[in-house]
């Protein structure tokens, strides 16, 4: 009886037949007869104030029904899941994608006619584009309370002792790029009003999120906003933050019709999140035995004009810094800055991936001085039960890490050849 | 020259969010048929959360995959499970569809052993039979339920789970974010040309410790996708960002791998089991891609004997290492 019937099976997904038949209904796959198609203005100057919004001839163009700008947005003009810092529609740049306008026309071609006839006017301010720049003591402010957004510290014994003593000690300074998610399927959604009730459907990897900041910049409690998840073809961290749905809501609620919206491609890539580039400074102390004694490490991570993960991202960098390793000392220190380039935001892994680049070399590095294998290093460091971690959390259970390892090394073993036993 | 190497890539991803309350709720209809219906706020966006959350409620009702339909993601229908985001909906979400199902899983029992005048605490529910002490006792699930209607008692089950974490001191960064963590290790085997400074990844053996695996294919799924985008990540991919614009946003110019560039990957699980997961679950979602590239820089570094410290290890950077390396050797 102990023995499971159904978890532990490969059981066929539950929305197979669906997604191989075409049969699911995507964002853009949504048809409602008398939709509006809405189009974004966005913004070519990386940082400034807008001035004025002049969309008069955009409304002489036949289909066009209305153009909405800041002043249109009846709550609180900010979003954000960890900071508020984001407007739906901007009174003031901060990256070359900011959304200034947004147009409703009958027909997409109107819309995107409209686009090119509202006339924008922004007085310019110096752009910042590299973290040293921004946390320069002098900058432009890009947010009201400073260009450092978050600084996250792990720090746990005495690091610098341990760094003055330890038999061998390895510096590096790494740098990891900005990435695009490049889900399938682009942001995309409708929007219409039922009996009082503002319905979004939309592709999300959060509804009651969305619910929560639709309501905030709509100025609608909550339960007259209901957000239905669209079939979403890959999310990957970039459908966490609001992309269309403040859009869809807005135009919907003010007009009264139903309307849809599509990114292209080169919008999806443009407007919404990226992973965050890091420069991380990362310091490892081994004893003669390879056993880690301490490691230190300076972590900035670009999260250009909004905030979005930035913060989680930046902790989970921290938190994660030494690897799955038991290391008695630490300090580390995270900082999560604003520039104005394209924004950065959850993407698979927070932060993780950037620091395991970091810390795995590492961990070469010192097997290399110490004429260690890379197996036999992590062999002697891995996390046990019993293990402290980093933030002194101590494992008392379903601590695998050294049964990946093994397993690991004994399939490499079989299966690439050219191994000959060891890594060197 | 093509040069081969090697390089491991370890990794340890907390499950859920850092140091933060995240938690999920859902709810389980057991209806008059022995069938039911959960209502979880969890996202699908393709990892396969749905097929989880129903082989979960399945399980705990002891009836059949085909027996459940799950509701996800509608805020008119479904309660708040956070984000699909950290690793977090099979454990975080998996645990709430299971206590919300173990709730309305006590009524039929309750009812049965009164039925039965069995003592409830030895009696399962299993393939819509009730069992008592290994053998079926002589009621289907459905006549249990057909006397709870009788008497007004409807089966409905809610749960929610939070788990266990404490916030971080600011200033040291000590406590408890996460309830649990998942571990991986891969190791990759690489081919690197020196003259054009193109790595091809051969193979990758991807070792993943989920907790259990829910839906083994769907952990391996994880696996090998995780692996394409950790190819990318290493070798290919980078907006490319002048004047805070942004020069390549298509995927005529933004790079990703494609069938070609992946190597042939072996998916591996091992199951150290959470006590306080769902049937012993953690989560694979972002530990699939984690270590891969870190693997693939130190295969290439194993290769050439050279390391490079800024990623994407693309052509460029692989040629110019390996002439800055021969010319500090002619100094």
């Amino acid at each position: 009886m102990s023995e499971t019937c159904v978890v532990g099976k490969s059981a066929p997904r539950v929305d197979g037949p669906a997604k191989v038949s075409g049969k699911s209904q995507y964002g853009a796959d949504i048809d409602i007869p008398g939709a509006l198609f809405l189009k974004v203005l966005r913004s070519k100057t990386p940082h400034g104030m807008v001035k004025r919004i002049d969309v008069a001839e955009a409304l002489k163009i036949p289909g066009v029904v209305r153009v909405f700008t800041h002043a249109d947005v009846p709550g609180e003009n900010s979003y954000g899941i960890i900071v508020k810092d984001q407007p739906a529609l901007t009174d003031q740049v901060r990256f070359r994608g900011d959304a200034l306008a947004l147009v409703a026309a009958e027909t997409e071609e109107a819309a995107k006619q409209a686009l090119e006839v509202i006339k924008v006017e922004i007085e310019e301010l110096p752009p910042l584009y590299d973290v040293w720049s921004a946390m320069a003591e002098k900058a432009q402010a890009i947010h009201a309370k400073g260009n450092i957004l978050t600084v996250s510290r792990v720090k746990k014994g005495d690091a610098a002792a341990a760094l003055r003593t330890a038999a061998v000690v390895v510096s590096r300074r790494y740098t990891t790029q900005r990435v695009e998610h490049s889900y399938i399927e682009t942001e995309a959604g409708v929007a219409y009003m039922d009996n009082g009730i503002l319905v979004i459907k939309a592709g999300t990897q959060n509804p009651h999120y969305d619910r929560r900041d639709v309501s905030r910049v709509l100025g609608l409690p909550m339960h007259k906003v209901r957000i239905i998840q669209a079939a979403t073809g890959g999310g990957f961290g970039g459908k966490l933050d609001i992309s269309v749905q403040c859009f869809l809501g807005l135009a919907a609620l003010k007009l009264g019709r139903p309307v849809r919206m599509v990114y292209d491609r080169r919008e999806s890539i443009a407007a919404t999140g990226k992973r965050h580039p890091f420069l991380v400074e990362y310091t490892s102390a081994a004893d003669r035995e390879g056993k880690l004694l301490a490691v230190k490490a300076k972590i900035i991570g670009d999260t250009g004009a909004y905030a979005s993960y930035g913060p989680a991202t930046l902790n989970r960098a921290a938190v994660h810094a030494t690897g799955p390793y038991e290391v008695p000392n630490v300090d580390i220190e995270a900082l999560c800055v604003y520039t104005n380039n394209p924004f950065s935001g959850a993407m698979r892994g927070f932060g993780t991936p950037q620091m395991a680049f970091a810390a795995e070399s590492q961990m070469d590095l010192l097997a290399q001085e110490l004429e260690l294998t890379p197996l036999e290093i992590r062999r002697r460091n891995v996390l046990r039960p019993g293990s402290l971690t980093a933030t002194g959390q101590r494992l008392d259970h379903s601590v695998g890490i050294s049964a990946t390892l093994e397993a690991a090394w004994e399939k490499a073993g079989r299966v690439m050849p050219g191994l000959g036993g060891e890594v060197k | 020259m093509k040069k081969r190497g090697y390089g491991i890539g370890s990794m340890w991803y907390g499950i859920g969010s850092t140091a933060a309350t995240n938690p999920s709720g859902a709810f389980v209809d057991f209806l008059d048929d022995g069938t039911a219906i959960v209502m979880s706020g969890c996202a699908d966006i393709g990892q396969g959360s749905t097929t989880v959350l129903a082989q979960i409620a399945a399980e705990t009702l002891g009836v059949g995959l085909e027996d459940v339909v799950v509701i996800t993601a509608d805020t008119g229908m479904t309660p708040d499970s956070g984000p699909s985001s950290a690793s977090r909906q099979t454990y975080i979400s998996g645990n709430a569809v299971r206590l919300a199902a173990e709730k309305a899983r006590e009524q039929v029992i309750a009812k049965a052993a009164e039925m039965l005048d069995l003592d409830p605490g030895e009696i399962r529910l299993r393939d819509g039979q009730v069992w008592y002490e290994e053998e079926p006792a002589g009621k289907t699930m459905i006549e249990v339920i057909a006397q709870c209607r009788g008497e007004g008692i409807l089966t409905l089950g809610h749960g929610t789970f939070n788990p266990a974490t404490t916030k971080l001191d600011p200033a040291t960064g000590q406590g408890v974010p996460y309830a649990t963590y998942a571990f991986a290790t891969q190791i990759a085997e690489v081919e690197v040309d020196t003259e054009t400074g193109i790595v091809e990844v051969k193979k990758i053996v991807a070792a993943h410790d989920v907790g259990a695996a829910v839906n083994p294919q769907n952990v391996e799924g994880q696996i090998e996708g995780g692996c394409s985008m950790g190819v990318g990540y290493a070798l290919l991919e980078e907006v490319v960002v002048d004047g805070g614009e942004i020069k390549n946003p298509g995927l005529s110019s933004y790079l990703i791998p494609t069938a070609l560039d992946m190597p042939e990957v072996f998916p591996m699980i091992v199951e150290a089991q959470e006590p306080s997961g769902p049937y012993g679950a953690k989560g694979v979602g972002e530990p699939a891609l984690v270590p891969t590239a870190a693997a693939i820089a130190n295969a290439v570094a194993d290769a050439l004997g050279i390391r490079l410290y800024d990623l994407p290890l693309t052509p460029e950077r692989i040629v110019a290492a390996i002439k800055a390396a021969a010319s500090s050797q002619h100094e």
